[in-house]
């Protein structure tokens, strides 16, 4: 150990002397302040005025992924930033960027992080890669870091939405990192905004249901394949533990004496509901005992819960008091309201049409 | 052969004037007589042993004209005599040409490799005097011009003749007369030795008699234009040159065997040149070739000579000269197994005399040749052998025997050629192997295996060893090489344990290193085997992942027909894992031009709209698969059907009112339809009958009925696992049963109860429940449950006839504003939102060299996002410009198939992928079984904005 850390300080110290010039540069904010936009004249300045080249900056880059080894991710990231703005070299940024990131990461600052990861993604998606090969690679790594970030970032549940449904993404994800599929499908279900991207991502689960299983993609298998009420139940209650235990989905909040783990409670909260919704849809009396015994919950409490559906105008329904039951209203549409639908956009789009058509016949005209 | 003779007499009579007795002669005439009359018998008796009459009376022929042969030499040395007398070179010169010629008739007639020893004295004779001559310069000064240009050019010659002859030249000047009985007894090794070898030819000469004959002829004019050279007289046949090489071992130099090698390859080709014969000589030169290197470009010769053996491209090389040919590779993988110094290549034309480098020879010697090439060339042969030879025959499954011997050859290559690092050839020989072995399920695999294994056992006696070993034993028997091989290579093929590890190892080393065509079939061998293996999943991942489909089309039709293969042969790995739409998916496009036998490559349909001319029948015979590949029509066809009737059943119940509207599959409505008309309904008898019938128990809701006649269909027994496929059948045609049922009489039922159901179809109530619930959500059926007392309650929310033709109107009119945009889109060529996002997933794929699935960026996923009607134009267009390209490639016949693949493939593309893709336009919540009719309504709007945009290269 000790001749461990004999070499690990004589290392830092080596690479410390190399990059030193660099440094006390980078240090002087007044200099700092000269430095321009235009890389090649900072290299070009730093040459003639302070005999810093390329050595030194590569070793500034050394220098900053062994203060990422030690522990020392601030100044890591510091470094790394300044190395970001003064190499040349493709390949070397974006490593420096992935240091920043793993940087940020760890400190968590999510903020930033999350900044860097756009930055990231910007340059993976940019295509000026060996092979797409690496670039898969890169895309696949990008998604699991991600996941530090969406999981505690504040919008993140969005983020994750947004950045996995990318065709790209998804098809990264199919290919080769199935699992991250549970954490899209975490993200859908607890998030009520993007109710939408369910369909599609029922789709996806249900193409890779031959590689990747596992309670919560079953879940909503069962919920809106099988339509297996029992099923997704059951299932509902593997997702439970199955989120305790997962280090990204089950993160507890200590909230004075007791923990809760924020994410399960909703989770739990937005599946009830559809589990809910998609019975209702099909059905047109339901008996609220049955369904308050299938959510887990107490008679009054499905009542209470019901109504609050009914009054927030979620629900076209009525109870029944009398022989305890939710009697639907009726769901489908008027015949002459159906036609009408269907016509309406037709003059739209044929008004664009007869435009674009007169638009371009005299363009066409006085082109020749 | 007969007619040999019959020319030899009448060349006789001629020169009889001229015969004489010499002493030595007569003596020589005893010995040989008797030897070449029993050989002669012999060997004549093998060839045309029907008619042993005239092989008797060709006897006594023969002896006659060996005494005058000796005569008429022994006149010719007296004339030489005289000649030296007066010391006239000129005609000197003409007597010793003579001479020669007469050595070749006696030769020929004697059939023994014994020079006479006339000859040889009258040579030592010559010798001498042309030595005194030489010495002699002031009588050389004297002599006449042309006396003296005579004894210049006869100087040449002697030198030349007596070089072969200089062994019993000097024994000769040693004792003179002695040396007789010696040289008899060699006689009699060396003819044992030539019968031996004479059987083979024989055999194979009774093959191809005809050609034989025919180089017969040639050979005639041969020997009469050429003069001394001693080398013309070998070209008779190859057991004279045999013999005459025998004769003197240690005499033969690389010299010789190159320059008799550089002249047979010379001939070849030649109009008249014996294909078999020259396999013989060279087979011989490979015996007393002096190097490893000469002995590996001699080996190589004869392997391209064995080719040559067979002429036409329709026929196929005989089987023996194949194995044969399979023996003579492995001995050239043996030498450079040998002598890794030995390089093999294509690319340089090697220096003159690289080959003459010892074995000791340390540097890197180069010897033409393509060991990949020759081993295609091996395949191709086999897989033509395995064409014509008639299927039912035993001779077929003799012949199928032989593939461990090409499969043990194909893998020492593709050792060989991985050690030299030379893996693109490797690849394509593992591509050679791979197809071998994807066609076979585990079982059939497992018989090859043993199969190879019990040879192994019985130490190389049965099978594959049989051609192996008397070609052995021959070699030892006779004399041994003079480059003698050990057989290094192992002559037995190893197998792992499972086909798939087996292909798994392949495969990848071709994805590795092979070049496009070789990694599309490969990966379409691959599809095709995990298939077989029931693994769906991936066949269908690595089908998408690597746009085959897309790219099909543009390939070589044995390529398209390895397509439509691994297509089928995934259609029925769906159908067993019960995966009815994604068969059908697969089968439909097989089946909707009605041409299965010609797409698959097992048997020519009859077109009745047009002749197909002699040509394109050739080559479509030419492409057919052998039949142990072949994929069983019936089997298949019982499949198509059966999930069309499975998909369109309920389909054709649920749109009773317009039932053209959504058709699945139109080949089963053209079935149906026909069979409707029928006014009586006979019993079924083929697997169309059967399904008709079925289809109509099950339009009534008779499930029972309906599986008992699907399950009556004998090919069933061809399924690995019957029983589980059965099973799964019957509970599909419940299922579907209940939704034909549902949709038929919902307007007559006010409330349904799910037990009633599940009685009456022997379903368990989830089942039921999860049916019904998803024919609600998609609002196929306008119904929801009553919870408390477990009911369907009917909506009954049926159209009035106005209403549901002012449904009609609409979707139509959208249909025409659809149709409106896209030709607004293509003339301005504007809105093509697919174009760019399409491009760039083909960029990709086109770079992704490495990693098959790094292509993934699902096609049908891009077009689904940017519209149906960008899609639509795009996706047409490229079928308008291949279909286009094909008809520019080659005559009717290929613009027929590329039509054929275009349409095919397009199909394949927007079918299969919108069933796994495509329904971005769903409504809420569907599911993708239950947006199969959304999904097919999509469907038919691309294909008539196909059928549009086909035409636009005629307008524009």
């Amino acid at each position: 150990m000790v001749d461990r850390r004999v070499e690990v300080v004589g290392r830092l110290k080596s690479l410390e002397e190399s990059a030193a010039p660099l440094i006390s540069f980078l240090q002087n904010a007044s200099l700092v302040q000269e430095l321009r936009p235009d890389k090649q004249y900072n290299l070009q300045m730093l040459n003639d005025r302070f005999q810093i080249g390329p050595d030194q900056i590569e070793a500034l880059y050394q220098y900053a992924k062994f203060q990422f080894e030690c522990g020392n991710y601030s100044g890591a990231a510091d470094y790394l930033y300044q190395y970001r703005a003064l190499c040349t070299n493709n390949e070397r940024s974006l490593s420096a960027l992935w240091g920043k990131l793993a940087a940020e990461i760890l400190m968590q600052n999510w903020d930033v992080a999350l900044e860097e990861l756009n930055r990231l993604k910007e340059i993976i998606d940019s295509k000026n890669f060996v092979s797409p090969l690496s670039q898969l690679q890169n895309r696949i790594w990008l998604m699991h870091w991600s996941l530090f970030i969406f999981f505690n970032h504040e919008n993140g549940r969005n983020g994750i939405i947004d950045l996995f449904f990318q065709d790209r993404y998804m098809n990264a994800i199919q290919t080769n990192a199935h699992h991250l599929l549970r954490y899209v499908a975490t993200a859908v279900v607890v998030n009520k905004r993007r109710r939408n991207m369910l369909k599609e991502l029922i789709k996806v689960i249900q193409q890779e249901q031959h590689s990747y299983k596992d309670p919560i993609t079953e879940f909503l298998e069962c919920l809106y394949v099988n339509y297996d009420f029992d099923g997704a139940q059951r299932k509902l209650r593997e997702c439970e533990d199955v989120i305790l235990n997962d280090p990204f989905l089950g993160k507890r909040v200590e909230d004075s004496s007791f923990t809760t783990v924020p994410l399960r409670d909703e989770f739990l909260e937005n599946a009830r509901l559809f589990i809910f919704e998609t019975y209702c849809r099909i059905h047109q009396c339901i008996d609220i005992g049955m369904l308050a015994e299938k959510l887990d919950m107490s008679y009054d409490e499905a009542e209470r819960w019901i109504v609050n559906l009914v009054r927030n105008a979620k629900l076209d329904a009525k109870i029944d008091s009398k022989s305890g039951t939710v009697i639907m209203g009726p769901n489908h549409l008027n015949v002459y309201e159906q036609i009408m639908e269907s016509t309406k956009q037709l003059s739209v789009r044929t008004y664009m049409l007869a435009k674009n058509v007169s638009e371009s016949a005299p363009a066409a005209q006085t082109a020749r | 052969m007969a007619s040999r003779f019959w020319t030899q007499g009448d060349s006789d009579s001629e020169e009889e004037e001229v015969s004489d007795y010499g002493d030595e002669g007569a003596d020589e005439r005893v010995g040989g007589g008797e030897s070449a009359g029993a050989l002669a018998g012999n060997r004549y008796l093998q060839g045309n042993a029907s008619d042993s009459d005239d092989s008797d009376g060709q006897r006594r022929v023969v002896r006659s004209a060996k005494d005058k042969r000796f005569e008429e030499m022994s006149a010719t040395v007296d004339q030489m005599k005289n000649a030296m007398k007066i010391n006239d070179w000129v005609s000197l010169q003409e007597h010793f040409d003579k001479m020669n010629k007469q050595l070749e008739k006696v030769i020929r007639v004697t059939e023994s490799d014994k020079v006479p020893n006339l000859y040889i004295k009258a040579l030592v004779m010559l010798e001498d005097f042309l030595a005194q001559a030489m010495a002699n310069k002031e009588a050389k000064k004297k002599m006449s011009s042309s006396n003296a240009k005579a004894l210049n050019s006869m100087k040449q010659k002697l030198k030349k003749n007596n070089k072969q002859f200089e062994d019993l030249i000097n024994k000769y000047r040693e004792k003179p007369e002695s040396d007789e009985g010696e040289v008899e007894e060699d006689d009699d090794d060396d003819d044992g030795s030539g019968s031996d070898v004479a059987e083979d030819p024989n055999a194979i000469m009774s093959d191809l008699e005809d050609e034989s004959s025919d180089g017969e002829g040639a050979e005639g004019d041969n020997q009469l234009g050429g003069g001394g050279d001693w080398q013309k007289q070998m070209s008779r046949k190859d057991k004279l040159m045999d013999k005459q090489f025998m004769k003197d071992p240690s005499e033969i130099t690389w010299d010789i065997v190159d320059k008799k090698l550089k002249e047979i390859v010379a001939a070849r080709g030649r109009k008249g040149t014996g294909r078999v014969e020259q396999v013989e000589q060279l087979t011989f030169l490979t015996r007393v070739a002096k190097t490893p290197a000469q002995k590996l470009q001699v080996l190589f010769n004869v392997v391209s000579a064995q080719f040559d053996v067979n002429p036409s491209l329709s026929g196929h090389m005989p089987i023996s000269v194949w194995k044969k040919c399979i023996d003579n590779m492995l001995m050239v993988l043996d030498i450079l197994e040998q002598h890794p110094n030995i390089v093999v290549d294509d690319s340089a034309e090697p220096e003159e005399n690289e080959t003459q480098k010892g074995a000791d020879y340390k540097g890197i010697i180069h010897v033409w040749g393509n060991m990949a090439s020759f081993l295609e060339r091996i395949d191709v042969e086999f897989f033509k052998s395995l064409q014509c030879i008639d299927p039912h025959t035993k001779e077929y499954v003799e012949r199928l025997r032989d593939e461990p011997l090409f499969f043990v050859l194909a893998q020492n290559v593709q050792n060989y050629l991985e050690r030299i690092r030379d893996f693109k050839a490797a690849a394509k020989v593992a591509l050679r192997r791979v197809e071998l072995v994807y066609y076979k399920p585990q079982e059939v695999y497992d018989a090859l295996r043993n199969m190879v294994e019990q040879d192994g056992a019985t130490g190389g006696q049965s099978g594959d060893a049989d051609s192996d070993e008397p070609q052995l034993v021959e070699e030892s028997r006779g004399r041994p090489p003079f480059v003698v091989t050990p057989e290094l290579v192992p002559r037995k093929p190893t197998f792992p344990e499972n086909s798939r590890t087996l292909m798994d190892i392949l495969v990848s080393l071709i994805y590795k290193h092979g070049d496009e065509r070789t990694k599309a079939r490969a990966m379409l061998c691959d599809i095709y085997h995990h298939a077989i293996l029931d693994e769906f999943s991936t066949a269908r991942d690595l089908l998408l992942m690597s746009h085959l489909q897309d790219g099909v089309q543009l390939m070589d039709i044995s390529t398209q027909i390895l397509f439509n293969r691994a297509m089928a042969q995934l259609g029925l790995c769906a159908f067993r894992v019960s995966l009815i739409t994604e068969a059908h998916g697969c089968l439909s496009e097989l089946y909707s031009g009605g041409r299965v036998k010609e797409l698959l490559a097992q048997g020519v349909s009859q077109s009745r709209y047009h002749e197909k001319t002699p040509e394109q029948e050739k080559l479509e015979r030419r492409r057919q698969m052998p039949y142990h590949m072949h994929i069983n029509l019936e089997l298949l066809e019982a499949v198509h059907l059966i999930c069309a009737m499975l998909l369109e059943v309920p389909n054709m119940a649920a749109n009773t009112h317009d039932a053209k509207r959504k058709v699945i599959s139109k080949t089963f409505r053209r079935l149906l339809e026909v069979s409707e008309r029928q006014t009586f309904v006979g019993p079924p008898e083929n697997v169309r009958d059967h399904v008709m019938a079925a289809t109509r128990a099950l339009s009534k809701g008779d499930c029972q009925k309906t599986f008992d006649v699907v399950s009556s269909l004998d090919i069933w027994k061809l399924l690995r696992n019957r029983e589980s496929v059965l099973e799964m059948l019957k509970c599909k045609i419940k299922e579907e049963g209940l939704r034909t049922y549902l949709f038929t009489y919902s307007s007559c039922y006010d409330s349904l109860s799910l037990d009633q159901l599940t009685a009456m179809f022997d379903l368990s109530e989830a089942n039921v429940h999860s049916i019904v619930s998803k024919m609600m959500i998609t609002e196929e059926l306008h119904a929801s449950w009553d919870q408390p007392t477990r009911c369907i309650i009917f909506h009954n929310v049926e159209h009035t006839r106005l209403q549901a033709l002012a449904f009609q109107l609409t979707e139509k009119l959208s249909v025409l504003a659809d149709t409106n945009e896209r030709a607004f889109e293509a003339k301005t060529g504007g809105g093509l939102d697919g174009l760019p996002r399409r491009r760039e997933g083909q960029e990709y794929s086109g770079a992704a060299a490495g990693r098959w699935q790094e292509n993934f960026v699902p096609q049908g996923r891009l077009g689904g996002g940017g519209g149906g009607g960008g899609g639509g134009g795009y996706g047409s267009r490229v079928g308008g410009r291949t279909s286009a390209s094909g008809q520019a490639m080659g005559g009717g016949f290929s613009r027929d198939w590329a039509g054929q693949g275009q349409r095919g493939s397009t199909g394949y593309s927007a079918g299969y992928q919108s069933n796994r893709y495509q329904d971005t336009r769903g409504g809420v919540g569907r599911t993708p079984y239950q947006t199969g009719s959304s999904v097919r309504g999509s469907q038919m709007e691309g294909g008539s904005g196909r059928m549009v945009t086909l035409n636009r290269p005629g307008r524009i």
